[in-house]
């Protein structure tokens, strides 16, 4: 018999535990989040996103989310960027190309900061969930020591739960098409050294979220 | 890694005579607990107990059904493009992973922080087969570095201070001296930054299997547990069966539980979601992912009554509400789970006698049951395995005689009368109001006052106050 064959065989003679355990009813969300409106959950996100360390760039136009990156890069003349097309700001490249700063290889290891869009924000713990595919390298996200996200008011839903609710209703398929989806929750942290908090362990020690607004106007 | 716990007498001993050790380990885990708290009961007392429930029965009907969703979830990993293999015990789980490293002509292998790995000594069998292996998690780099074993599932240096940090550093890395822990870290990060990027393999425990979609899920918080799972060309995973959980909805809840429990947190920093390798169209992610799933002692505890334990999401809870481990620390405990949940799992995964003094570590004070995410009884479970030793005969012979003749004596009035009245006499020749070592009684007497027996015996008194009753009522 092969192990699989083995551990399987086990399982299924042993007296099954918790037989008599309930099917699942409605789960209470971990994290309820009292105001579910718009602007409320822009209000709630920006501030769980600060209690984590974040800094929050609320723009009221492109404009201003494209001078609060560029003030990010400042005299940088690389960063890592996903495709412009995965991130809601369409003047990011040619303002980019204006200001002289060039788009490395994500795997370049020297860049310092990485620009990407994000496929949600979670209000109620400041979180931003992140799918790899095509034009949306992991790395961005992860080597640069300064990770700058942009998202839409409207891509901030109240919680975990209120994201799954979104996977569910697009498909399993579509979720499991993405090899990767990461929930980021603050920048890279430890406290392994005497329990002290220390920021950018192995991922970015800066993040900075780039929220827009009003995106109709 | 070979089990010490046959010494966790002789190790506890050595731990309660260094306080730096349980003044670092006090500090780290009342801070954790604290956090754990308020995390927890952010939302209100009754929503974190409602929670905790909840918790409960998702990995309850998790293992009510373990055959079949481990049966569902290699289908999703492999449909997904992952490759499953499974390893009945440790040395099965080492030659999959040479066995991959040989296929794939691996010469460096960073890992990410994995408790199934220390149980089965990875480090070793790679480290023998020529293959450089460094962990990344900073605490267990640190550990490595040390040639420890880990002291704590979460924090596994919870035992060291800065200053000893620093010195390790120095010497073995060639760190300038400082006593900035941020210092310390960017260095840390520089040596392990150029690692990553330098690997063939990436190895990984997981956290979750999610059945419905193949979902291997981890939580990290530094950082590197993407590194590993992102970087290197080939990414292994080891998760123990007891992991896989049914559905997305389980998985969300537990995700979020197991970090408010772990270190306080809403949520990890990286709550990581993995469906297979690189894709077609994809610039970066490995292009093999291997899921190994480790039974090493499990499935012989799933039809037991202590089935419950493999509810555990190895949070570590109950290790930091423990007075036990607080006293002692975790190296103590002699294998990879320390604490309560490793007084447990110990005895139960590697040798009943060998660890027969784990499952006495404990005061049954209940806190670790009472913090525990998941509501697992361990307490009960202490009980259980301390009835199992003496069912054995794994009991010391003084316990077995002392028992033996206290049973006798209970049994019959007249022994036990007379028992009472050689204590009385007997306590005027021993020391009151101190504590003294009393032959073999010694681990017991040398910490505790002897208890002084009352001048008249209960069974005197009341023959005496019926006496006294009856000449009243004649009166």
């Amino acid at each position: 018999m092969t192990s699989r064959e083995t551990i399987l065989a086990r399982l299924r003679a042993a007296r099954r535990p918790f037989a008599d355990t309930p099917p699942p009813g409605d789960y209470l969300p971990v994290a309820p989040v009292d105001d579910e409106h718009p602007a409320a959950l822009v209000e709630h996100f920006a501030a769980r996103a600060e209690a984590l360390n974040c800094t929050v760039h609320r723009c009221p136009d492109e404009r201003a989310a494209l001078a609060a990156i560029l003030d990010v890069i400042g005299a940088d003349r690389q960063v890592l960027c996903w495709d412009f097309a995965h991130i809601p700001l369409p003047g990011l490249g040619a303002a980019l190309a204006r200001a002289g700063v060039a788009v490395a290889p994500p795997s370049d290891p020297s860049v310092r900061v990485g620009i990407t869009g994000a496929d949600a924000a979670l209000a109620a713990t400041g979180s931003l969930v992140i799918a790899s595919g095509p034009g949306k390298p992991r790395q961005v996200s992860l080597l640069p020591l300064v990770h700058v996200a942009v998202v839409r008011a409207d891509q901030i839903v109240p919680h975990l739960e209120a994201w799954l609710a979104t996977v569910r209703a697009r498909g399993l398929d579509a979720f499991q098409a993405a090899s990767s989806t990461v929930i980021i929750s603050g920048p890279s942290r430890t406290a392994d050294i005497a329990m002290e908090l220390i920021l950018g362990m192995h991922g970015p020690g800066e993040l900075h979220i780039v929220v827009l607004e009003d995106t109709s106007a | 890694m070979r089990s010490q716990a046959a010494k966790f007498v002789a190790a506890a001993r050595r731990a309660l005579a260094d306080p730096p050790l349980q003044d670092a380990v006090k500090r780290a885990t009342d801070t954790a607990a604290r956090k754990r708290d308020l995390a927890m009961f952010a939302h209100g007392r009754d929503h974190g107990e409602a929670l905790r429930q909840q918790a409960a029965a998702a990995r309850r009907r998790a293992l009510s059904r373990l055959p079949e969703l481990l049966e569902q979830a290699e289908a999703h990993l492999t449909a997904n493009g992952a490759t499953v293999l499974w390893a009945a015990d440790a040395a099965e789980v080492c030659a999959h992973v040479l066995d991959i490293a040989a296929r794939h002509h691996v010469r460096r292998v960073t890992k990410s922080k994995s408790m199934v790995s220390e149980e089965v000594g990875l480090n070793d069998a790679l480290a023998e087969a020529g293959i450089e292996v460094l962990e990344t998690d900073l605490g267990e780099y640190i550990i490595q570095l040390a040639g420890e074993p880990p002291s704590h599932i979460v924090t596994p240096v919870i035992h060291k201070s800065k200053e000893a940090i620093r010195d390790l550093f120095v010497q073995r890395l060639g760190m300038p001296p400082t006593d900035d822990a941020a210092t310390m870290a960017r260095f840390a990060r520089g040596h392990l930054r150029a690692a990553f990027l330098s690997s063939d393999m990436g190895i990984s425990g997981g956290n979750f299997i999610i059945a419905e979609t193949g979902t291997l899920c981890l939580v990290t918080n530094e950082g590197n547990g993407r590194m590993v799972t992102a970087l290197p060309r080939v990414h292994v995973a080891l998760v123990g069966i007891e992991k896989v959980v049914a559905t997305l909805e389980e998985y969300v809840l537990l995700t979020q539980v197991l970090p408010r429990s772990a270190t306080g947190q809403a949520m990890a920093v990286y709550t990581h979601m993995i469906n297979g390798p690189r894709r077609a169209g994809e610039p970066d992610g490995p292009e093999a992912l291997y899921v190994v799933l480790v039974d090493n002692g499990r499935s012989a505890i799933y039809g037991t009554s202590y089935a419950e334990v493999l509810g555990c999401i190895r949070c570590g809870a109950c290790i930091n509400a423990c007075p036990i481990y607080e006293a002692t620390g975790g190296h103590a405990y002699g294998w990879v789970y320390p604490g309560p949940i490793g007084a447990v799992l110990t005895p139960l995964l590697t040798d009943l006698k060998d660890a027969s003094a784990l499952p006495h570590a404990s005061s049954l004070c209940g806190k670790c049951k009472e913090v525990c995410p998941v509501d697992i009884d361990l307490p009960r479970m202490l009980l259980d395995l301390r009835y199992d030793l003496v069912e054995a005969g794994h009991m010391p012979w003084l316990w077995d005689a002392g028992m033996r003749a206290w049973s006798t004596a209970t049994r019959s009035p007249r022994l036990f009368h007379s028992a009472a009245r050689a204590a009385q006499i007997g306590q005027g020749l021993l020391p009151q109001g101190r504590k003294v070592p009393l032959g073999p009684l010694g681990g017991w007497s040398a910490s505790r006052e002897l208890p002084r027996f009352a001048r008249q015996s209960f069974r005197a008194w009341w023959a005496a106050r019926n006496q006294e009753e009856d000449r009243h009522d004649q009166s």
